[in-house]
């Protein structure tokens, strides 16, 4: 028996996408504009945030679907309903797009009029019962042919987003986005959320699983995945921005050209949790732990400091002996 | 958990609510050419309503002891433009009294579209999330390129294969369907010159969501009833609000339920803005306020908007066709 019509249906499991990447523009955007970007339902406010740092979030649309769901064991379950996105902009200068969607532990074996799905966002039903361990496996693995995508939902939106005419589309510097994929298992409200697992894998995708308390949103576990994407893609473009500097050999660009963009539109960008659900705020001990997320911003920070720093020693000498 | 120290406005969503009757009524809808036609024809239209009026009432009762009912006229001023309020409402709202009908609440069809200079239209539109036919992973189709919204999947289009020949019909499908398939398409607009012109069932839908409580602009309510209290209509529609209070009436314009008593060549109407509202992704806020609300007093609504409308289709009184000179 499911929950009844209008009621929030107990779901036993929340997957989401988040992709992060650079906004294309040549200037960070100021609050105003980033709200105007945001603005993806022309009756519904963005919420913006100028506290510890400038955050703008956009309202939830809804896609729905009715296909198979991802399966690592290859088994074909049917659902059927809606899946939430929604996009933020962090400092005028990150955009994130994530799709998600929660699932209860079985559902109808017939597909309900339409309207009843509508009046349940974000939710998506499982013909029959749900697969749980699969469909967790599944999603992190990534969808197959035909099966529910959410990659391609978060990706629609920010493609959406990236040809708005606000945008000049002149990237500061070059960079690439990141996806991550995470999966919460919901677990009895004694429990407190934590973090299971945050891999970094290759081509730019980072999963992650969660176990999250039932009394806790989905839309909560997905900022708190926006928020560690995002620190993500910081840490991985700045140090990639490093390792491809070739800084310090004698043909290589200047120091200050190569370092100028990360001072100008990055250094300041890191603030973990800042707009983190206070009941999640805690996963992140776990990875300042280890691997230590901070550890290496402050070592990455110094770094480039520390270049600059001799950079402006070395000018004047050079200066003088050019003459 | 404690309520956090620091709050910033901008940063938070919220949704004002709405008072709600139990019941929102509408006696009747007419075309210009029942207008047109005079009292007389008023008078029969509204005799007919009455009866269906008390029918109502008295289902009303079964629900609550107390029912709070409020009644509704909705006047066409954005397809055809006639006359002027200044003519036309008292002649409505004597011929309504003499039927022993009170209308608490008078409404513009153009406010559907705009009120208060807000796109009313066009914001719910921005709200519709198709229905998806098997097989929908996660694409978006949009409504907004077509202007057409149906209820399946349609005929695809006749294309030549790369040998030329036609491939043959194949059948449309409902996505409901049970057994068999009743495939419908509605058209939501048309564009005239460049200007949209929104088509009478999506106008409709919008009427139905203002009257369900469930219309809002950031947040606010919209279509506020102002109370009037002269004696004398404009000699303009623009100039009238776009709803009006015509009596003390403690209910309130918007309802938990609506049921709407309208002639039954209404009907393929009331199918297409019943399939319209089968996919509008109501306002969130508005949508948990009114279950709450409703569940509160006993009388919960049903979760999907579009089973919240109720209709009652009765003949026309007289020979309307003649009347309409075809």
């Amino acid at each position: 028996m499911t929950a009844a019509f209008g009621q929030p249906a107990r779901s036993v499991l929340a997957c989401g996408e988040v992709r992060t990447c650079l906004l294309p523009s040549h200037q960070a955007m100021d609050g105003r504009a980033a709200a105007q970007l945001l603005r993806l339902r022309a009756d519904e406010h963005v919420r913006v945030s100028e506290r510890p740092s400038m955050y703008a979030l956009s309202p939830e649309v809804l896609t729905g679907v009715d296909c198979r769901l991802p399966a690592s064991n290859g088994s074909k379950v049917r659902a059927v309903g809606t899946v939430a996105a929604r996009a933020s902009l962090t400092e005028g200068r990150l955009l994130q797009s994530t799709a998600f969607f929660s699932l209860p532990a079985s559902g109808p074996d017939m597909r309900r009029p339409w309207g009843q799905y509508l009046v349940r966002p974000g939710l998506v039903e499982p013909f029959g019962k749900l697969p749980q361990q699969a469909t967790a496996e599944g999603v992190l693995q990534g969808a197959r042919r035909g099966e529910l995508d959410l990659g391609m939902i978060a990706e629609g939106l920010l493609a959406e987003l990236r040809r708005h005419p606000l945008l000049d589309r002149r990237v500061p510097f070059k960079s690439s986005p990141t996806r991550l994929r995470w999966v919460a298992r919901r677990t009895s409200d004694g429990e407190r959320a934590s973090l299971v697992n945050f891999t970094l894998a290759e081509g730019g995708l980072r999963t992650m699983e969660l176990r999250l308390p039932e009394h806790i949103p989905a839309a909560s576990a997905a900022g708190i995945c926006e928020d560690l994407a995002l620190h993500d893609w910081l840490l991985t473009t700045v140090q990639h921005m490093l390792d491809n500097s070739r800084l310090g050999t004698a043909d290589g660009p200047s120091v200050v050209e190569t370092l100028q963009p990360v001072v100008v539109h990055l250094l300041h960008l890191w603030m973990p949790r800042a707009h983190v659900d206070p009941a999640l705020g805690h996963l992140w001990d776990v990875l300042e732990e280890k691997p230590g997320f901070s550890r290496q911003w402050e070592n990455l920070s110094r770094r480039i400091r520390d270049r600059l720093a001799l950079q402006a020693v070395a000018t004047p000498h050079q200066a003088l002996s050019t003459r | 958990m404690t309520e956090a120290v620091f709050q910033e406005t901008t940063a938070e969503r919220r949704t004002q609510s709405v008072p709600l009757a139990h019941l929102s009524l509408e006696l009747g809808h007419l075309y210009m050419e029942d207008f047109e036609a005079g009292p007389k024809r008023l008078a029969e239209h509204f005799a007919e309503v009455r009866i269906w009026v008390d029918a109502v009432r008295a289902s009303a009762a079964r629900r609550s002891r107390r029912p709070r009912i409020s009644t509704c006229f909705l006047i066409d001023d954005y397809f055809t433009r006639f006359s002027t309020p200044a003519e036309l409402v008292p002649m409505v709202l004597k011929e309504a009294e003499k039927a022993g009908l009170v209308i608490d609440y008078l409404a513009r069809e153009s406010a559907c579209a705009v009120a208060e200079r807000i796109e009313l239209a066009e914001s719910v539109m921005h709200r519709l999330v198709e229905s998806p036919p098997p097989g929908s992973y996660g694409s978006r189709p949009s409504v907004s390129h077509s202007g057409w919204l149906a209820n399946g999947q349609r005929t695809p289009s006749t294309s030549r294969s790369a040998l030329g020949e036609v491939k043959g019909w194949a059948a449309p499908q409902e996505t409901a369907a049970r057994n068999h398939s009743i495939f419908m398409d509605v058209e939501l607009w048309s564009e005239k010159d460049g200007k949209r012109l929104w088509s009478c069932p999506f106008l409709a839908a919008v009427w139905q969501l203002a009257r369900l409580g469930l219309l809002r602009h950031l947040g606010e309510p919209v279509l506020l009833p102002a109370q009037w209290e002269g004696a004398d209509f404009p000699q303009d529609w623009d100039r009238l609000p776009p709803l009006i209070r015509l009596t003390d009436t403690k209910a309130a314009f918007s309802a938990y339920r609506t049921c709407t008593l309208m002639p039954n060549r209404f009907l393929a109407v009331e199918d297409a803005v019943r399939l319209i509202l089968d996919q509008i992704d109501v306002d969130a806020g508005a949508l948990q306020q009114v279950a709450e609300r409703s569940a509160g007093e006993g009388m919960p609504v049903p979760a999907a908007v579009a089973q919240r409308a109720t209709y009652v289709f009765y003949e026309e009184p007289g020979d309307s066709s003649e009347a309409e000179g075809t």
